[in-house]
C-alpha cells in the first residue's frame, strides 16, 4: 500500500482537477455492480504535513489505523523544501473499512499531495480545494520543526483548521521550540479566520495523561498527607527525544505545587535543572536524558516527607509501558499501580481528532514551560 | 398533449392537470446556431442522451440551422452536422456513444446551412422542415432553440415570423415554441427590449427563457424536499432559520489552457468582459434558486402557479440604496494565483491575451478592466416568513473548487444544557443542498461522542444522488428540452420574473457605475475571494461556509 500511494510512477498520478471524480470512480469499483451504496466514512478532514518523503512513508503506513479510530478524509501533504523543483502532484487511494462477510460497509479515502522546492507554496491551494465542508478540519503538523518556527506554510495550511496537532517528540531545537510555543498557542487559538474556534494540541501532552493522573493520585492529601507541601526535589528521567515530554510534565507539576521559577541551567544537553522558590525554601527540578530506551518519560523521583519522615516516591514504567507504578522509599508500603492502555501512534492521532476541547492545564503548563525555556537561553 | 392551464379552471382541475404526467409531443427541434459551441457541448449530447433513455417523442427530428465559423460547409450538410454531433457526444455526453443508438439518433439529424439574415435561407429551412415532417410523421410542431448571440435574437425571430414559420399561440397540434438563452439583456431597459423583440413573433406562452440551473436535479429536489417532507416546511422560516447562504463557486477562469504547453485554447472573454458576475450569475441563476428556496408553498404544480410563487419572492426583495450597496455588496477580481497546482494569470492579463488571440483591439475600458469576477452580498426578503433573515449570496471565478450549494443554517439552541459554556462551541445545524458537482444534500447535526463524558461532535448525514439512485443524473439541458416539448414552462423564466430580477440588481449596477474606480478588491486565484467579502458577514457573527 505504501508503495502504491507514494510511488513516483507517473502512471499513478491523478490531475488535481480529477481527484474527486477519481475518488468516486474508485469507490464505485469497490462497491461492485448492483451492490448497495457503500458509506463514505468521513467524520473530519485530516491534513497531514510532512517535509520529507521518508517521513511521509512512515506516516502513510499509519493512516488506515487512524481512519479505523476516527474516519477522516486524509490529505497526506508532502512538501520537500530544497533546490529540486517538483510541481504539485496528486494520488488517490480508497480503502475498505468495516469489512463484514467479505464486503466493505464503509470506505475511507486518502489523497496524497507531493511537491518540492518553490512549488511547496502551492500546496495550501491544493488543500483548500480538497477539504470537505461542514466537517471539522484538523492539521497534523508532522514536520520536526516546532510549529511556532514553521513560517507561513503552517499558517496557510491551517487557514480553516479547527485543530492544529503537533508532536513535540523529537523537536530539533527543544529549548527554542518550547520558548516560542506558549505565545504561539495564544496567537493561533485566537487567530482562527472569522473568529472560528481553533485549538492547538501537542500529542506529547496526550501521552502524559496517565502520568498526570498518577501524580495527582500520588500527591493527593487524602492518600499522602503533607506530601505535596513537602516536595523538595523532582527528578524526571526520559528516553532519547522525549525531553519536551518530560519538560511539559515538570512544568505542569510545578504549577500544581504552586512553585515560582527562579533559575535554570542546562548541562551537556543531557541534563536540565531549574530551581523554584516557595514559601518553604528553594525547590529543585531536574530532567535527565537516558542514553537509551523508548522516547518517553521513564521514571520520576519525588523527594518529600511521608508519614513525617524524609522519603521519596518513585513513579516508574513497568511491563513494557502497560503499567505505571508508585514505589516508596523510606516508608513501608505496598507498591500502587495503574494500568495504562496501550496506545499506538495511530490511535493517539485518531483519538485526538475527536478531542477538540481546549485544555487549560496544557495552556498554563506551557506558560510555565516558556519561562523555564527562557531561563535556559 | 401539452397542458395549458385555463384560467377559468377550478383549483382542483388545475392541480389535477398539473400533476398529470406531461409527455413530450412530436416535434422538430430546430437549433439556430447549430454549429456553435453550446450546440456541440450541450444541446446535441443532451438530445442524444434523451434518445438513449427512450424519452423523446416517437415522432421527432433535429434540424440545425446556421453557418460554421469557416462560413461554408463542404460536402453533405447533414453529414457535416452528424460528424460534429458525434464529436460533441464523444467528448461531452454523460453516456458513452453507442453505435446502435447513434445510428437511430443520426438518421433524424439534419442541417440547413444559411445566414440568419438571408430570407432565402429561411425558405430553404421551411422546405426542409416540411420534408422532415413528412418523413417522420411530425404534425408541423416546432421548438426553435436560439443558441445565438443576444444581438441576433431580433433578426432570427423577425425572419422566422416573416417566413411564416411561427404558428398561432393557440394552435395545439402544430405548436411553435421558442427557447431563448441568457443573457436576457444587460440591464432592465435592454431586457425589456429583448422581451419585446421576441414577443413580436411569439406569445408569452410560446416563449421559454432558459436558465439551465433550474434544470438541475438538486434545484428541482428543493421543491420536493420542502413540500414532500413534513419535517422541513414547519421550520422553513425566520423563527428557526438563522440565515441562508447560496454559493456558486467556479474554479475556471475566463480562459482554458493547454495543460502541456500552457497556451490559451479557448476564452469567454468576448462575452464576459464588461458583463461581470452580477449579470452573469446573480441576476439569473442565483436569484432563481433563491426564489425556490424562499417561495411560499404553491397551491399546485401548475407552471404559472409555481412561477407566481417565485415572483412573490422577487417582489419582496428589499431594494438596495446606494448606502446598502456600499455596505452589503462586495465585488472582486482575481489576480495571479494557483489553480490545479499551477500558477495562473490574473483576469486583466487573461483579457489582454484573449483579445490578442482573437486578433481584436483591446477596448479602452478593458485596459484596466473593472469587470467583477466575484460578487458577495447580503440581502433580505421583506415578507412575513423571512423578516430579519439574511440571505448571503456569493459567486466567483477562480475559487478553490467548483461547487454550488444552498445552505440553510438553523438557529442555535438556547444557551442552556449543552450550549451553556460548552468546551467547544456547538456548531449550528446546517442543511446543505449541493447543486454541483455531486448533486445531493447533507445535514450537519450534533452528536455525542462515545464515552463516559458528554462530548459533542458534528456529524454529517449525506445523501448523494449518484450513489443512492445509481446511474447518472440527467444533465439540466435534457430535462429542460423535454419540458419545452411537453409545454411545461415551470422551470423557465417568465417575463415578469426577468424584469423583477433586473429591477433588483439595477441599483447595484448603478452604484458601481457612479463610483467607477480602477481599484476593485482583488483576490488570488485559488482563494475564497477578497477579504472585503468577510466584512459583509463577520460583523453579524457569521462566517462564509467552507465548501
Amino acid at each position: 500500500m505504501t508503495a502504491d500511494v507514494l510511488t513516483t510512477d507517473p502512471e499513478c498520478l491523478v490531475p488535481l482537477r480529477d481527484v474527486e471524480r477519481t475518488l468516486v470512480r474508485k469507490m464505485k469499483e469497490l462497491q461492485g455492480p448492483g451492490a448497495a451504496p457503500v458509506l463514505r466514512a468521513r467524520m473530519a478532514n485530516l491534513v497531514i504535513f510532512c517535509n520529507s518523503l521518508e517521513q511521509a512513508i512512515r506516516i502513510n503506513a499509519h493512516i488506515p489505523e487512524i481512519e479505523a479510530v476516527h474516519p477522516a478524509r486524509a490529505l497526506l501533504v508532502v512538501g520537500e523544501l530544497g533546490p529540486e523543483e517538483r510541481d504539485v502532484t496528486a494520488r488517490v487511494t480508497v480503502r475498505p473499512l468495516n469489512v463484514v462477510g467479505g464486503r466493505a460497509h464503509a470506505l475511507a479515502e486518502q489523497v496524497t499531495l507531493h511537491a518540492a522546492g518553490a512549488a511547496v507554496e502551492r500546496l495550501p491551494f491544493a488543500v483548500r480545494a480538497l477539504v470537505i465542508g461542514d466537517l471539522p478540519t484538523n492539521l497534523w503538523w508532522a514536520a520536526p520543526q516546532p510549529p511556532p518556527l514553521a513560517g507561513p506554510l503552517l499558517h496557510d495550511l491551517s487557514e480553516n483548521a479547527q485543530q492544529i496537532m503537533y508532536d513535540s517528540l523529537g523537536w530539533e531545537n527543544p529549548v527554542r521550540g518550547v520558548a516560542a510555543t506558549a505565545s504561539w498557542l495564544d496567537r493561533i487559538e485566537r487567530g482562527g479566520s472569522g473568529g472560528r474556534w481553533r485549538v492547538a494540541s501537542d500529542l506529547n501532552w496526550r501521552r502524559l495523561k496517565y502520568w498526570r493522573r498518577l501524580l495527582t493520585q500520588a500527591l493527593d492529601p487524602a492518600s499522602a498527607p503533607g506530601a505535596a507541601e513537602s516536595v523538595t526535589e523532582v527528578v524526571v528521567e526520559h528516553g532519547p527525544h522525549a525531553v519536551v515530554q518530560a519538560w511539559e510534565l515538570v512544568a505542569w507539576l510545578s504549577r500544581r505545587l504552586g512553585w515560582r521559577l527562579h533559575a535554570g541551567k542546562v548541562r551537556d544537553s543531557v541534563e536540565m535543572a531549574w530551581t523554584f522558590s516557595t514559601a518553604k525554601g528553594p525547590r529543585l527540578v531536574r530532567v535527565d536524558r537516558l542514553d537509551e530506551g523508548p522516547p518517553e518519560v521513564r521514571r520520576i523521583r519525588i523527594a518529600c516527607m511521608l508519614e513525617g519522615k524524609p522519603a521519596a516516591m518513585n513513579l516508574v514504567v513497568e511491563e513494557e509501558g502497560r503499567r505505571l507504578a508508585i514505589r516508596l522509599e523510606g516508608v513501608e508500603a505496598a507498591p500502587r499501580t495503574m494500568t495504562v492502555p496501550a496506545l499506538s501512534a495511530a490511535e493517539l492521532i485518531g483519538r485526538q481528532l475527536s478531542d477538540r476541547e481546549r485544555d487549560p492545564a496544557f495552556r498554563e503548563s506551557m506558560a510555565v514551560a516558556q519561562g523555564m525555556a527562557q531561563s535556559l537561553l | 398533449m401539452a397542458i395549458e392551464l385555463d384560467t377559468g379552471a377550478t383549483a382542483r382541475e388545475q392541480t389535477a392537470a398539473a400533476t398529470r404526467a406531461m409527455l413530450p409531443q412530436p416535434c422538430q427541434l430546430v437549433i439556430f446556431g447549430a454549429p456553435g459551441d453550446l450546440s456541440w457541448r450541450k444541446l446535441l449530447p443532451a438530445v442524444y442522451n434523451l434518445n438513449v433513455d427512450g424519452v423523446l417523442p416517437s415522432h421527432f427530428a433535429v434540424v440545425g440551422f446556421g453557418l460554421p465559423a469557416e462560413g461554408t460547409v463542404k460536402g453533405d450538410p447533414d453529414e457535416w452536422i452528424r460528424n460534429r454531433a458525434r464529436d460533441g457526444i464523444t467528448r461531452f455526453s454523460r453516456q458513452d456513444l453507442d453505435e446502435g443508438h447513434w445510428a437511430d439518433f443520426a438518421r433524424a439529424l439534419f442541417f440547413v446551412p444559411g445566414s440568419f439574415n438571408d430570407a432565402h435561407a429561411y425558405a430553404v429551412l421551411k422546405a426542409r422542415m416540411e420534408a422532415v415532417d413528412q418523413q417522420f410523421g411530425i404534425p408541423g410542431s416546432r421548438v426553435y432553440y436560439l443558441a445565438v448571440p443576444p444581438g441576433l435574437v431580433d433578426l432570427c425571430v423577425t425572419r422566422l415570423k416573416d417566413a411564416g414559420l411561427v404558428n398561432d399561440p393557440d394552435e395545439q397540434t402544430a405548436f411553435t415554441r421558442v427557447i431563448v438563452e441568457k443573457p436576457i439583456g444587460r440591464d432592465l431597459d435592454s431586457a425589456r427590449e429583448v422581451i419585446a423583440t421576441v414577443s413580436k413573433a411569439f406569445a408569452e406562452n410560446q416563449t421559454y427563457r432558459i436558465d439551465h440551473y433550474l434544470g438541475k436535479e438538486t434545484v428541482q429536489n428543493l421543491l420536493v424536499l420542502r413540500f414532500a417532507n413534513s419535517i422541513f416546511e414547519p421550520l422553513w422560516n425566520g423563527k428557526y432559520i438563522d440565515h441562508v447562504q447560496i454559493t456558486v463557486s467556479e474554479e475556471e477562469g475566463l480562459a482554458q489552457y493547454d495543460p502541456l504547453t500552457g497556451d490559451m485554447l479557448a476564452t469567454r472573454a468576448g462575452y464576459f468582459e464588461g458583463v461581470g458576475a452580477l449579470r452573469d450569475m446573480v441576476q439569473n441563476h442565483m436569484l432563481q434558486v433563491l426564489c425556490i428556496v424562499a417561495m411560499e408553498p404553491p397551491w399546485s404544480l401548475g407552471p404559472d402557479v409555481v412561477r407566481d410563487a417565485k415572483i412573490g419572492v422577487l417582489n419582496c426583495l428589499r431594494p438596495m440604496t446606494p448606502r446598502d450597496v456600499e455596505k452589503n455588496v462586495v465585488r472582486g477580481q482575481y489576480i495571479e494565483g494557483d489553480a490545479d497546482g499551477k500558477r495562473v494569470p490574473g483576469y486583466r492579463k487573461e483579457v489582454r491575451d484573449a483579445f490578442a488571440m482573437m486578433h481584436k483591439p483591446l477596448p479602452p475600458s478593458s485596459v484596466n478592466s473593472t469587470t467583477e469576477t466575484f460578487v458577495a452580498m447580503k440581502m433580505f426578503i421583506d415578507n412575513w416568513r423571512w423578516a430579519g433573515v439574511p440571505f448571503y449570496l456569493r459567486t466567483g471565478k477562480r475559487l478553490p473548487k467548483r461547487a454550488s450549494e444552498v445552505a440553510i443554517q438553523f438557529k442555535d439552541v438556547p444557551h442552556v444544557l449543552f450550549n451553556d459554556h460548552p468546551d467547544v462551541p456547538l456548531e449550528p445545524t446546517v442543511l446543505s443542498l449541493r447543486v454541483q458537482p455531486e448533486e445531493g444534500l447533507s445535514m450537519r447535526i450534533a452528536s455525542k461522542l462515545p464515552g463516559p463524558k458528554v462530548r459533542i461532535y458534528p456529524v454529517k448525514m449525506e445523501f448523494n444522488y449518484a450513489s443512492s439512485f445509481g446511474g447518472q443524473t440527467p444533465e439540466a439541458y435534457e430535462r429542460l428540452l423535454l419540458d419545452v416539448m411537453a409545454g411545461d414552462a415551470t422551470l423557465f423564466m417568465r417575463r415578469d420574473a426577468v424584469e423583477s430580477a433586473w429591477r433588483f440588481v439595477m441599483p447595484i449596477l448603478d452604484a458601481w457605475e457612479a463610483h467607477r474606480s480602477r481599484d476593485i478588491p482583488e483576490y488570488q486565484c485559488g482563494s475564497w475571494g477578497p477579504i472585503e467579502a468577510d466584512r459583509i458577514i463577520e460583523p453579524d457573527g457569521r462566517q462564509w461556509r467552507t465548501l
